[in-house]
């Protein structure tokens, strides 16, 4: 005897996951733009460097920048960029292993940016490679940061960061000497899911690259101003 | 754990689409390798959640699709699920990635009413 169930209906639905994230970023994205401002997600492991090279551009931009930073808790780096006479917000993700277009939202109100302009805003996120890849924060470019210790073998295991990437820095180059980093290869590897990555060779601690870094990040907010001023 | 955020979305969009909280059997996604989603973290998170939010203990279904590449020696199309494996054609790692970062929820199978 046939068992007596419920017929099963399909429902198509078709839609991508954390649209609703996208929508967010894409409101943020507009803010960022009305006031002119390049907007850059800084992602990469905890330790690669990324509030080093923050003070660093902290210490060529001045008040040009200014910087929204994210962790699971304390202020720290926020009181870092502050000593380094930098303007920064902390978000404290309080256990959230990346920053989404939300959170973003509400530290750019605090920011103030129509009393206190800047021209380019870095967004540190969460020290990760991966979490954060798969959330925009309506940034216009993501950079992710790979430093020397890490190893040279780093980029085809986080492809989905380093595919989605404009820029790659190379960090710490200041330590070449003493570990075994081939930067020909990760910049090989960065172009095989990328091929229109621009790459920087900075290091935080001596400066060096954090000019030509900084030149780029003022030249592609003069584009997007001119672009918006049209 | 960014899977248990990305659950979390799932079942709201669920809600949506079905106008309430309801019993569930199956759900389809589709996730690509450059997805930044790893399916077995996914799966633990969606199936503990659904429970606990009421949408009963559906199967979840994921499509793992592979991201298909050109190769920028010799041209040839492919597909990858490791980014460190090369153009099985001429050995080469320079490509241009047509597609990979798919999400997406695809359909959901509930009883008829």
């Amino acid at each position: 005897m046939q068992e007596d169930r419920t017929p099963l209906k399909t429902v198509r639905i078709e839609s991508p996951v954390m649209a609703k994230n996208r929508q967010l970023a894409q409101a943020n994205q507009r803010v960022f733009n009305s006031h002119g401002i390049l907007v850059v997600n800084l992602i990469g492991s905890p330790g690669s460097g990324k509030t080093t090279l923050l003070e660093a551009m902290v210490a060529r931009l001045g008040d040009a920048l200014a910087v929204i930073e994210g962790d699971v808790q304390t202020r720290r780096d926020a009181e870092r960029i502050e000593r380094a006479g930098g303007r920064a917000c902390q978000i404290e993700t309080r256990g959230a292993c990346h920053l989404d277009a939300q959170q973003v939202g509400r530290a750019v109100q605090d920011l103030r940016l129509e009393t206190d302009p800047c021209k380019v805003l870095v967004i540190e996120n969460v020290g990760n490679l991966i979490c954060p890849s798969s959330y925009d924060l309506g940034e216009h470019l993501k950079m992710a940061v790979l430093s020397v210790p890490e190893g040279d073998d780093k980029v085809l295991k986080y492809p989905s960061l380093f595919s989605r990437a404009s820029v790659l820095v190379v960090n710490k180059i200041d330590l070449l000497p003493h570990v075994h980093f081939d930067v020909d290869r990760a910049v090989d590897e960065c172009h095989s899911l990328n091929d229109g990555i621009i790459v920087f060779k900075t290091s935080g601690k001596t400066g060096e690259g954090v000019a030509e870094l900084c030149n780029f990040l003022a030249a592609r907010q003069a584009e997007l101003a001119h672009g918006i001023g049209e | 754990m960014h899977e248990f955020a990305a659950a979390q979305d799932i079942l709201e969009m669920l809600e949506h689409t079905l106008g309430a909280k309801r019993e569930v059997k199956r759900v389809h996604l589709t996730l690509g390798p450059l997805s930044g989603i790893a399916s077995d973290a996914l799966r633990f998170c969606f199936s503990e959640l659904a429970r606990l939010d009421g949408f009963g203990s559906p199967d979840l279904v994921i499509d793992e699709v592979a991201s298909r590449v050109r190769c920028g020696v010799c041209g040839m199309e492919y597909a990858v699920m490791d980014f460190a494996d090369a153009c099985p054609g001429c050995q080469s790692l320079r490509r241009e990635i047509l597609s990979g970062d798919e999400f997406t929820l695809d359909w959901a199978e509930v009883e008829e009413e």
